[in-house]
């Protein structure tokens, strides 16, 4: 569980003798210097209600103690997305001792937008100036006295992933933090339109002697309230003695908006976005340079439709591929030596100890539970995350979801939704840790259930192991084919239902980068961990709970009125119902507790004829029934944790509802053809 | 038959507009010194003659017919300023209330032997310009929502049309704001987004995004 930001940002505080800030635009390399600064003693905090996390951590230097919070990776402070309003929370609730912008150094005026809103809010504060490696190459030379001087802050020349630079950065972040030092920047003005009336919103706050709950300067809060800034507006208009002010502010903003034709935040944007032009072309100076290097020529292939769709579909592809046939023969391997080492000799420890019972029984399926959580965990979903991380790490990700997005659109998604869907065909569990990337509740509900439709690894297994196995490849396909119509209904259905539209696509893409394995490594690492604390609770609970039902029996009572459904409605055996509820578990299970229960059925025989017990017909249906009711138990509890569990609630209602909906209708239709 | 009274409905629904946030009744009676029910039921009459639409996300808009009608008048208003400043000689902070109620006054005939002989000029006294005014419909003609430039494409942002404040702050955090120059490197697949150059960054714009940013040619 993660903590509350609030509590994470006390702790550290009392922790630590200076706390520090890391902020900077996405994509500059924040998470190479945080990754560099600090161990792997990581916690993560995020606010209520909000998905954006921050990071926080303590690293030591000379012997003191130093807390460091990550803020999220923004373009600017504000209110207007989720990152933004947790960057600027987490800093002005936290009061650092200093600030760390990092600053890419090829795109210096952008760059400086933030940085400038960092001065007006006023904290002590080091620039990092990062990927300086990559700004010699393409030719830019940069005057580092100038630019501190121009801003009033120290500069310090980084290459982050490399490590150059960082010492001298902590190093200047800690005097900066012991002396407190302000920043005191050069020629800092807006134009005077702005300026006259900032000074006059910032001389009425002081006449009224008021203050916000954070403290801010007078001008910063003046400039807040004039950029129509939704929160501190709402934050003021609660307090005593701030009505006159924020009258006086909206006249101020009408009068900005009449002068020029646009509204005052963007009056406001614009001249920030000068000031920081102008300082960039101050100390900067480009030299033309050869030919664009590798990334860049390769990245253009990458977006262009000619060839982009072709490589997208290969990646995709290769995903696939490497999670079937790597994952595959992982969990094959993981799970005989389990078997060999662990849970046979496990099983006769126990039975021998305890003799053949019910506590003996449900302890071995304890330990089942730990097994599925390994040989589903470590092959499909360690794998998928490094493949995703190197996906990311590169830049790729973000070509995807500039070629995928017009036909997400017609799911009521966009882009960037097509990665955490594709890795649904690996595990669902991951997939929807991963529909965090989108950002809008109404986005991640859809692609939360368009996930949950998307067959897993197991369900795969499932399909491969009856249909495709009894009755051919080509059923296999068919299934394949049924189920994606469903998933297009699904989607286009979900869009038109659900309130509200698709937020647009706005996403900076950058150039192809070497991946740095560190950073793969360490990001692979905390996804994992993330989703071990998840599923292993939820699995070994499951299993003991499941197993003691069945092996008392008890299974086959609550399996009895299920009955009608499962035996009329759907024309499967009755024990097929059993084996759909131990599918909760772990969607494969339903088929091995089959064959199972085959054996107990008609001998050994069975084994090799599951035909026996069920036609191919039914096989079918039971395969199609299985791939769609609810997903297994983890992916219920990653749903619960990203989306409420009212929502989780709902998906495995519907999703119960569509398999016995499409399940019933396949076999009414069999009946009535013949086929069954 | 359009009363005085109307056009001066139309005038102020035609600067609200302007202003780029959605003209609601209650601004409309601030903007006019009138009532709000006295709005509503010239909203009501208005909307019955075909001048305007309302609609609880957009709030108040101009039909075609009543922009017509709402440039006219505001051509006629500056016009008029053009003329008491320029001919008459009046400070241009004393026109505003004459040309209010000379723009009601004088016919299609009038209205161009005045443009003609002002030189048709492109902005009132105050600087805002004047529809109309061959100056104008040229920008006009040249202006265009970023969605429909083609690959290659430069342009220069004339501004960004939206109803919600949060997109319109979050481009401009990215630097997409009126004169800034973009740059189409690539356009993706089914009416997919766009890939534009801002300021040595590149952003992939959605195509509802990319055609409420309004462009002029570079």
């Amino acid at each position: 569980m993660p903590l509350s930001c609030h509590s994470a940002i006390h702790k550290l505080h009392g922790e630590t003798e200076y706390t520090i800030a890391l902020a900077g635009n996405p994509n500059v390399g924040k998470s190479s210097v945080f990754n560099s600064l600090t161990g792997m003693g990581v916690e993560t905090a995020n606010y209520p209600g909000k998905t954006v996390e921050l990071n926080v951590a303590v690293t030591e230097l000379d012997g003191t103690a130093i807390g460091i919070i990550d803020l999220p990776g923004t373009y600017a402070l504000g209110a207007v997305s989720e990152d933004q309003w947790v960057a600027r929370r987490g800093v002005i609730e936290s009061k650092p001792d200093a600030v760390i912008v990092v600053v890419d150094a090829t795109k210096l005026a952008r760059n400086l937008y933030m940085v400038i809103q960092f001065l007006e809010l006023g904290f002590p504060m080091v620039i990092a100036l990062n990927v300086m490696d990559v700004a010699r190459r393409q030719g830019r030379s940069l005057d580092l006295e100038r630019l501190s001087r121009r801003l009033g802050v120290p500069v310090v020349p980084t290459v982050a992933n490399r490590g150059e630079g960082l010492e001298e950065l902590m190093e200047a972040a800690v005097a900066v933090a012991a002396a407190g030092r302000k920043p005191s920047p050069e020629g800092f003005e807006y134009g005077r339109d702005i300026e006259s009336r900032v000074a006059a919103l910032a001389a009425l706050i002081a006449e009224h002697d008021l203050e916000d709950p954070y403290g801010l300067p007078h001008r910063a809060l003046a400039l807040l309230l004039l950029e129509e800034d939704p929160e501190f507006i709402e934050l003021t208009s609660g307090l005593p003695g701030w009505q006159p002010v924020l009258e006086q502010a909206a006249a101020m903003r009408e009068e900005i908006a009449a002068e020029h034709g646009q509204p005052a935040s963007s009056r406001i944007a614009a001249e920030r976005h000068a000031l920081a032009g102008m300082i960039a072309a101050e100390v900067e100076k480009v030299e033309e340079t050869g030919p664009p290097p590798w990334g860049e020529r390769l990245w253009g292939y990458t977006t262009s439709p000619a060839t982009g769709i072709p490589i997208l579909f290969l990646v995709l592809g290769s995903i696939f591929a490497v999670l079937y046939f790597v994952g595959n023969s992982l969990a094959a391997l993981m799970s005989s030596l389990w078997y060999t080492y662990v849970e046979t000799p496990l099983a006769s420890a126990l039975i021998s100890l305890m003799g053949d019972n019910l506590l003996s029984q449900t302890l071995i399926w304890a330990a089942r539970g730990v097994e599925a959580a390994l040989t589903v965990g470590i092959p499909y979903v360690l794998v998928f995350y490094l493949l995703l991380a190197v996906l990311e790490d590169t830049g790729y990700l973000n070509s995807v979801a500039f070629l995928t997005d017009s036909i997400m659109h017609r799911f009521g998604l966009h882009g960037r939704a097509i990665i955490p869907i594709v890795a649904g065909a690996g595990c669902n569990v991951p997939a929807i840790i991963g529909t965090r990337v989108l950002s809008t509740t109404r986005e991640r509900l859809i692609a939360g259930v368009l996930i949950v439709l998307v067959p897993c690894s197991a369900r795969t297994a499932v399909i491969f192991g009856s249909v495709a196995f009894y009755s051919g490849w080509q059923y296999a396909l068919l299934l394949y084919a049924i189920l994606l119509v469903l998933w297009v209904l699904v989607g286009l259905g979900l869009n038109f239902v659900m309130p509200g539209t698709t937020s647009g696509l706005v996403m900076e893409m950058f150039p192809f980068r070497r991946p740095h394995p560190k950073t793969i490594f360490r990001k692979t690492w905390f996804r994992f961990k993330a989703f071990l604390y998840l599923a292993v609770p939820i699995l070994l609970a499951g299993s003991v709970i499941l197993g003691f039902l069945y092996d008392s029996g008890l299974l086959w009572d609550l399996a009895a009125p299920l009955a009608p459904v499962v035996e009329s409605w759907m024309g499967l055996p009755a024990v097929a119902g059993l084996t759909l509820i131990m599918g909760i578990l772990r969607k494969e299970l339903a088929l091995q507790l089959l064959v199972t229960l085959a054996i107990v059925e008609y001998g050994a025989a069975a084994q090799d004829n599951l035909l026996l017990l069920m036609s191919e017909w039914q096989l079918f249906i039971f395969a199609l029934v299985t791939a769609i009711y609810i997903p297994c138990a983890a992916t219920v509890a990653a749903l619960g944790r990203e989306l409420g569990w009212v929502r989780a609630v709902e998906i495995m209602v519907f999703t119960i509802a569509l398999a016995v909906l499409v399940g019933g209708l396949l076999n009414q239709f069999g009946v009535h053809f013949g086929l069954a | 038959m359009i009363t005085a009274a109307v056009e001066e409905y139309l005038e102020a629904i035609y600067k609200l507009s302007l202003e780029g946030e959605p003209v609601i009744a209650a601004r409309l009676a601030e903007h006019l010194g009138v009532s709000p029910p006295t709005v509503a039921d010239m909203l009501r009459r208005m909307t019955d003659g075909g001048l305007v639409k309302t609609s609880r996300k957009r709030g108040v808009t101009l039909t075609p017919k009543g922009r017509e009608a709402a440039e006219k008048l505001v051509r006629r208003h500056r016009l008029w300023e053009r003329f008491l400043t320029d001919v008459l000689g009046f400070d241009w902070d004393q026109v505003h209330d004459e040309a209010c109620k000379l723009e009601h006054a004088i016919s299609d005939q009038v209205e161009e032997k005045l443009a003609q002989m002002l030189g048709d000029p492109e902005t009132c006294p105050h600087g805002h310009p004047i529809p109309g005014s061959k100056g104008a419909r040229r920008r006009e003609r040249l202006q265009k929502p970023l969605s429909e430039l083609g690959v290659g494409d430069e342009a220069v942002i004339e501004r960004v049309a939206e109803e919600e404040p949060e997109l319109l702050q979050y481009l401009a955090s990215l630097g997409l704001l009126p004169e800034a120059r973009v740059h189409v490197k690539e356009i993706a697949p089914f009416k997919g987004p766009l890939l534009v150059q801002v300021a040595g960054a590149q952003y992939a714009l959605g195509q509802e995004v990319a055609s409420k940013i309004i462009v002029r040619a570079a």
